[in-house]
């Protein structure tokens, strides 16, 4: 937002810095997070795994140290307009990462307990899988950082392909499952790690339109894009 | 296979319902309004229309228009020579500023109530029948019962009924500026002005006289002009924001204070002004 | 809530300030010292002659003051005369002059505040109004002398009163400007926004606003008008006869003082000093009232 001219009152403009600040250094974590996660399944790299999970906390930490701030300028600024949808996305967009941390941490743990027994299960679809969410998720983020409403409309379209391929993945998995039951245990693990991924993309969506809201003031519709639904949900994890 | 669904175009949903509720009659509407203190211009063609039976807040840095906006609305400039407006202001399809209207009949039905409590020097019952005599002739018993009525509505019948006779200057400030209302409202007018109306007020007068505009807007159309944004949210239905003499921007508050239109409007609700 | 990672903010303290200025300091207390004393010893002085006028005027003047004095009409040297005719002659011409220049100059007054503003008329009266608060009392007796008594050819309690109501008019019509204009604008405004026509607004709402003001400001005339001696010299002349008409002269205490004091004749000085004494508690009197009810002026 180059073109806005500074607050009058400078500790509030540097409030809202310090918030932002926050924000870019959760979203830069989270999105390692979800690439060492991936990572940790696609290459069966447990050091992958391990990191993915030990930076864990440090989101969570952020996540409470953000709401606190948005909070406490809630109460004291009584923000309005760009400044307040701003805030008020934050507080939401703040959480939708704290949940992708965890869900690429769940995928990272899984991983390391996938075994080797799956070399003769095919890893293509959670490969493109992952690179789309983890694109989505980049998009996302420097959508957040830049105030950008028209990276933020790419992330909301660009959800549907996950979903399909999400879709396309759990037949799948329940197709190599019906043929052999020895597979069941890491089938189960690896649909468990594609809905985790699907969920990571559906969050990524969320936050682009948290972004195009706090940019232009307009909430995009409730019904986005959507690829096709597996008739069985599966549980969340 | 994947069953697919039609994918919506992203069509951009607004959160707000544009300006103030269509729905409503107009009670006002401006047209192309200039005004002139002397030689300087101090409204630049206004247009903007007051919804009957709802609050219009009018916001705006000092000197900006809103209250010069005000002050043509019953003619108050009248009082000052070298004062002036040019264009059109309906009030039920007449044009007040025209030279035809009596500036004393339209007051009785434009009330306006000013920054500072104003009692007049007298009883507290004198205060409201002032008004009243003005315009009608009412027997001692009908008075009596304006008097009454006028008060409760502003809800200090309680605190003074006991003491009508006593002199108005002893209230508090806070019942100072509900006695002002009241007294505005004693004439029976059909749009309330109010300037700035609790700015010399505390926060528990100020929140009394926020929550008696709640109740008078179901009889009365009301435009408030206010330095407090938040005053601004929390009463007014729809909020217009002047700059320099222009109207820069009228919509519904929802819409002002959450996604104005116009970059001048959202740097000054922000406090970004330069 | 709380989030440890926010920086604390800097203390005031952080701040650097000069060391205190010794020197700078006691420059200080001495200057203030200074002009305390200096204040003290003016109010003083001025008490002290205030106090040894009242002591003089109440030891010299006390000793003629009984209500023999208060109901016998002045008398030759020596016949044990009283005061009355000048006291009723004060009265009179007092009272009628204030009757007279109050309503003239209150009406000019309002001119001046609601309607001349600052038009040629108006800062042509307020000029012309001023020049005659400060003009000497003595060129009004003479102008009223060349008025109301040359003509005629004889002095008259009507001249008296008529100088004295020229005295008037000027304090009424300042001090009505002046409280007229601390009338808030907003309250005229109020008035005007409920349909009031500007005459309403003025009587009803200004004058009644500013009437504490107004009153003392006649009060203040009168205490004025009441010791002038000057301008009747020319005009009542002084009766010490009894009389009550105003077609001819008329006693009053100013003026008898003026011609007792001098007088050989220690009775008659006996009854200037009473006659001093009580014009001064008189003026003092209404002085009093008056800062009472400037005390009780609402502020606003």
């Amino acid at each position: 937002m180059s073109d806005t001219p500074r607050h009058i009152v400078s500790s509030y403009e540097q409030e809202l810095n310090q918030l932002r600040a926050l924000m870019a250094r959760m979203g830069g974590l989270v999105e390692n997070q979800t690439a060492l996660a991936i990572q940790a399944i696609l290459e069966r790299n447990t050091e992958s795994a391990q990191a993915a999970m030990e930076q864990d906390p440090e989101v969570d930490a952020l996540e409470r140290e953000v709401e606190a701030r948005a909070i406490k300028l809630l109460a004291l600024r009584a923000p309005l307009a760009q400044d307040l949808r701003e805030i008020v996305s934050a507080l939401k967009v703040t959480s939708d990462l704290e949940r992708i941390g965890d869900y690429a941490t769940n995928v990272a743990k899984r991983s390391m307990r996938l075994g080797p027994t799956t070399s003769d299960i095919s890893l293509g679809g959670l490969r493109s899988m992952g690179r789309l969410v983890q694109e989505s998720l980049r998009l996302a983020i420097d959508a957040l950082g830049q105030n950008d409403k028209e990276k933020a409309l790419d992330v909301w379209r660009s959800d549907k392909a996950v979903d399909e391929i999400y879709t396309a993945m759990f037949r799948e998995l329940v197709t190599y499952m019906m043929e052999d039951p020895r597979n069941i245990g890491a089938c189960t693990h690896l649909l468990f790690i594609a809905k985790n991924l699907e969920r990571i993309g559906d969050h990524a969506t969320n936050i682009a339109e948290r972004v195009h809201y706090s940019v232009t003031g307009e909430m995009l519709p409730a019904s986005r894009p959507r690829g096709g639904q597996p008739n069985v949900e599966a549980p969340v994890p | 296979m994947t069953t697919m669904q039609p994918t919506p175009t992203p069509r951009l949903a607004t959160v707000h319902a544009g300006a103030a509720d269509a729905g409503a009659r107009t009670m006002i509407e401006i047209e192309n309004l200039d005004f002139f203190y002397g030689a300087s211009q101090a409204l630049k063609d206004i247009s903007i229309r007051f919804p009957e039976r709802q609050v219009t807040g009018m916001i705006g840095p000092s000197g900006c228009g809103k209250s010069t906006l005000l002050r043509v609305l019953n003619r108050m400039y009248d009082l000052y020579p070298g004062q002036r407006a040019t264009g059109k202001v309906m009030l039920d399809g007449e044009n007040i500023i025209g030279p035809q209207v009596d500036a004393s009949r339209l007051r009785s039905r434009v009330g306006m109530v000013f920054q500072k409590p104003t009692p007049f020097p007298m009883s507290i019952e004198a205060n409201i029948a002032f008004g009243v005599k003005l315009h009608e002739r009412l027997s001692r018993a009908d008075m009596a019962d304006r008097v009454e009525d006028a008060l409760r509505r502003v809800a200090l019948w309680d605190e003074v009924k006991d003491r009508l006779r006593a002199n108005a200057t002893g209230l508090s400030g806070g019942q100072q500026q509900r006695l002002c209302i009241a007294r505005t409202i004693a004439t029976r007018p059909e749009v309330i002005l109010l300037d700035e109306p609790t700015s010399a007020l505390d926060p528990i007068s100020t929140a009394r006289i926020e929550e008696l505009l709640d109740e008078l807007k179901r009889d009365f159309t009301i435009a408030i002009v206010t330095h407090n944004l938040q005053q601004a949210a929390r009463c007014a239905d729809q909020v217009a924001f002047f700059f320099m003499g222009e109207l820069v921007e009228v919509d519904s508050a929802g819409a002002i204070f959450t996604a104005p239109k116009q970059k001048r409007t959202q740097d000054y609700i922000t406090g970004r002004f330069g | 809530m709380a989030s440890q990672a926010v920086p604390a903010a800097q203390p005031f303290g952080a701040l650097s300030r000069a060391a205190p200025d010794i020197g700078l300091e006691r420059r200080r207390r001495i200057g203030n010292l200074v002009a305390t004393v200096l204040a003290g010893v003016a109010t003083l002085i001025v008490l002290a002659a205030l106090a040894s006028i009242l002591w003089t005027l109440l030891s010299l003047g006390i000793g003629g003051l009984s209500l023999h004095t208060l109901a016998t009409v002045t008398g030759p040297a020596g016949s044990n005369g009283g005061l009355l005719n000048p006291i009723i002659g004060s009265l009179i011409q007092v009272g009628l002059a204030t009757l007279i220049g109050t309503p003239i100059g209150m009406m000019a007054g309002i001119y001046l505040a609601e309607f001349g503003g600052a038009s040629p008329l108006a800062n042509a009266v307020r000029f012309v109004s001023d020049m005659l608060l400060s003009a000497p009392s003595i060129l009004v007796g003479l102008f009223v002398y060349l008025l109301l008594v040359a003509p005629f050819h004889h002095f008259s309690g009507f001249a008296g009163v008529a100088a004295l109501a020229i005295l008037v008019i000027p304090i009424v019509v300042r001090t009505t400007e002046d409280m007229l204009r601390l009338v808030p604008v907003a309250m005229r405004e109020a008035a005007a926004a409920l349909g009031a026509p500007r005459w309403r607004v003025v009587v009803q709402v200004c004058l009644r606003a500013a009437r504490k003001g107004l009153l003392t400001g006649v009060l203040l005339a009168i205490a004025r008008i009441a010791g002038e001696t000057a301008p009747l010299l020319f005009t009542s002349l002084g009766n010490l006869n009894w009389s009550l008409s105003l077609n001819e002269s008329m006693a009053s205490l100013p003026v008898t003082i003026y011609q007792y004091a001098g007088s050989p004749s220690d009775d008659w000085v006996q009854l200037a000093w009473t006659a001093a004494l009580l014009i001064t508690a008189g003026v003092l009197f209404i002085n009093i009232v008056a800062r009472i009810g400037l005390r009780g002026q609402d502020r606003s």
